[in-house]
């Protein structure tokens, strides 16, 4: 092929055909990742060191086109007053307590980029582009605004709102928008080579299109807009999505993360027909292919994405931590020979 | 009667809570029969959950109709108790998400959809321990355990729960139930549980289908 894989993951961002590349535009860390890079959850979720330290075998063990922190989706959260669960050494934190009711005012917390585990995540970039920044692209990723707003209040409080009383979750969502700017900002300015916003919660398994379009698109627009094409956003949503392929790429994003429930020949033909050239990244299923399958079910999945019109090759969402490593292996492989 | 029973069910396609509750004290007020009643609830219930399974409606709106079936539950259940004889208890089910786990949604949908088809569902709620299953189990003499597991960490705690079932000597007591995002029928199988539910009205299908009713 030629290019180096980080030139075809950063090409593929652009919208060029440099070739493609497998990365995971989600959480890939394992146990045995933790094993080969002698960096382990808790302290990966909390310290930059080992946050780097098991995020830069992504690359150096797995090769994959691109490294990411963090691990889990509670940075945002924490800061604004979540209550943390943590996940010892075999789960991701999350949320014990919600900080806000609905109805509560929303306060923006002071100095957000230097709270919490912020400053972590962006020496952690920081030690990834030093370390590993010749060969994969590092990311940085943060939590879409419709999404953080389900940390603050709870998603099933945010989701039934959403129906009757929308205008009481905006005040959530707009300072969800406020501090992701500020911390996407950040992320930039540590160095990463491109971001992601994991709106997992904006997925139709969750709302409906119209609510997409309402509480969750023009926020994550927002976003993109903000950071004025500095570096390339991938917009990562959870599950089911077909009806808003076209509103994801109008928010700007330079590419988007799907899972296998996507129908990504059916969205190409949308785009084409639209004249959108947004990038689709996809679609090896975590569980059915790379937890429970064989090297050679990756493979097919890896075969089928490409078939499908994917312009770079990733899991569908978050890598389970009891995943084999020679399987995250197999799909970089795959992908190679193609 | 006509009228309040289409008034039930409107009120639930309408995810309409304040008008359930006025619709059940309405069908009570006029000595309406609390199975028809409920029956009514169930129907609205079901036409959306099949409406949300063609992507038609969304998930808020069956968690609205959830709250409002069982706001008009609450005011019918008692009127159920006076008329209801003997013979024919409900069937008691408990249901929970596995220990570690505290995906709620797709769990008490089920557990509504069990409710409106008419079983006597107790809902230990999220992160249920296997002993406090059995422990609720015995205590109300079910016939079915259902278990949701919702990430691939807390898959094998649902085995678990099987093989300490298994442990105690109890385990042909209790139908087992599995479901949730990550539970496939070969995971059912692998794990022997009793029967997997790919959606909360398929779970219906399989309680009924394994218990011999309807
Ligand atoms: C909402 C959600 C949350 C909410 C849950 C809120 C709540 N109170 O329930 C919150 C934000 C709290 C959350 C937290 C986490 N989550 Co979460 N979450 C989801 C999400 C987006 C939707 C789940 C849902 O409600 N779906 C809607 C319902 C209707 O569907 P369902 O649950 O599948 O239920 C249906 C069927 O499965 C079946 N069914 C359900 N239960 C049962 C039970 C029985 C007995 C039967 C027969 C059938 C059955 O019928 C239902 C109706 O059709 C999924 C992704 C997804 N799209 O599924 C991730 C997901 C499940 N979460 C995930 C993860 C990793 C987490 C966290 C670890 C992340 C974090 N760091 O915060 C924590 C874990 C916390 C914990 N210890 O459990 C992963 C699991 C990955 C994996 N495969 O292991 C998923 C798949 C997202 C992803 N792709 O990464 N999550
Ligand atoms: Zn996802």
């Amino acid at each position: 092929m030629g290019k180096t894989t980080k030139e075809r993951v950063l090409g593929a961002l652009r919208g060029e055909k440099e070739g493609i590349a497998a990365i995971s535009v989600c959480q890939y860390a394992t146990y045995e990742l933790m094993e080969k890079t002698g960096a382990y959850w808790p302290e990966a979720h909390y310290e930059a060191e080992p946050m780097a330290k098991l995020a830069a075998g992504g690359a150096t063990v797995i090769g994959l086109g691109a490294v990411r922190v963090p691990y889990c989706q509670t940075v945002e959260a924490e800061i604004y007053g979540a209550k943390i669960k943590d996940g010892g050494k075999t789960h991701i934190p999350s949320i014990a307590e919600h900080p806000y009711k609905i109805g509560d005012e929303p306060e923006i917390p002071e100095d957000f980029v230097n709270k919490g585990r912020i400053p972590a995540v962006l020496e952690a970039i920081r030690i990834l582009k030093r370390d590993v920044g010749d060969k994969a692209v590092v990311m940085g990723s943060i939590v879409g605004p419709f999404s953080v707003a389900a940390n603050l209040v709870g998603i099933s409080a945010l989701l039934k709102a959403s129906l009757k009383k929308p205008d009481s979750i905006v005040p959530y969502i707009e300072a969800a928008t406020e501090t992701a700017i500020q911390y996407a900002e950040a992320v930039i300015e540590a160095g990463a080579d491109a971001l992601v916003i994991e709106d997992m919660m904006a997925s139709l398994d969750m709302i409906s299109p119209r609510t997409y379009r309402a509480l969750a698109a023009p926020y994550e627009q927002r976003v993109i807009a903000a950071l004025g094409k500095r570096i390339p956003v991938i917009v990562h949503i959870c599950g089911k999505l077909d009806q808003v392929m076209l509103d994801i790429a109008a928010t700007g994003a330079d590419a988007i993360s799907v899972e296998s429930a996507v129908d990504i020949p059916a969205a190409r033909k949308k785009f084409d027909e639209a004249g959108v050239k947004t990038p689709i990244i996809g679609a090896v299923h975590p569980i059915k292919a790379l937890l429970e399958g064989t090297p050679e079910d990756v493979a097919a999945a890896v075969r089928k994405s490409a078939e499908d019109g994917a312009a770079l090759i990733s899991p569908d969402c978050a890598v389970a931590p009891n995943t084999p490593l020679k399987q995250l292996i197999a799909m970089v492989e795959a992908t190679e020979q193609l | 009667m006509a009228d309040v029973l289409g008034k039930l069910k409107g009120a639930i396609l309408e995810f309409d809570e304040d008008a359930a509750l006025e619709a059940a004290k309405e069908a009570v007020a006029e000595g309406v029969d609390p199975v028809k009643a409920i029956g009514a609830l169930a129907e609205g219930l079901n036409e959306l959950g099949e409406a949300f399974e063609k992507m038609e409606v969304f998930l808020p709106e069956i968690m609205l109709a959830s709250d409002a079936f069982k706001a008009a539950l609450e005011i019918l259940e008692p009127e159920l108790k006076k008329t209801h004889k003997e013979g024919e208890k409900a069937i008691p089910v408990v249901i929970g998400t596995i220990q570690g786990d505290v995906h709620q949604v797709g769990k008490d949908m089920v557990a509504t959809f069990l409710t409106t088809a008419g079983f006597d569902v107790h809902d230990l709620g999220v992160d249920v321990a296997p002993s406090r299953f059995l422990e609720e189990a015995k205590k109300i003499d079910a016939k079915i355990i259902a278990v949701a597991a919702l990430m691939s960490t807390t898959r094998p705690v649902q085995k678990d729960l099987i093989d300490f079932l298994e442990a105690k000597g109890v385990r042909d007591n209790y139908i087992v139930l599995v479901g949730g995002g990550v539970v496939t029928q070969e995971w059912a199988d692998e794990i022997k549980a009793d029967g997997y539910g790919q959606d909360a009205i398929a779970t219906v299908e399989i309680a009924k289908k394994l218990l011999h009713v309807a």
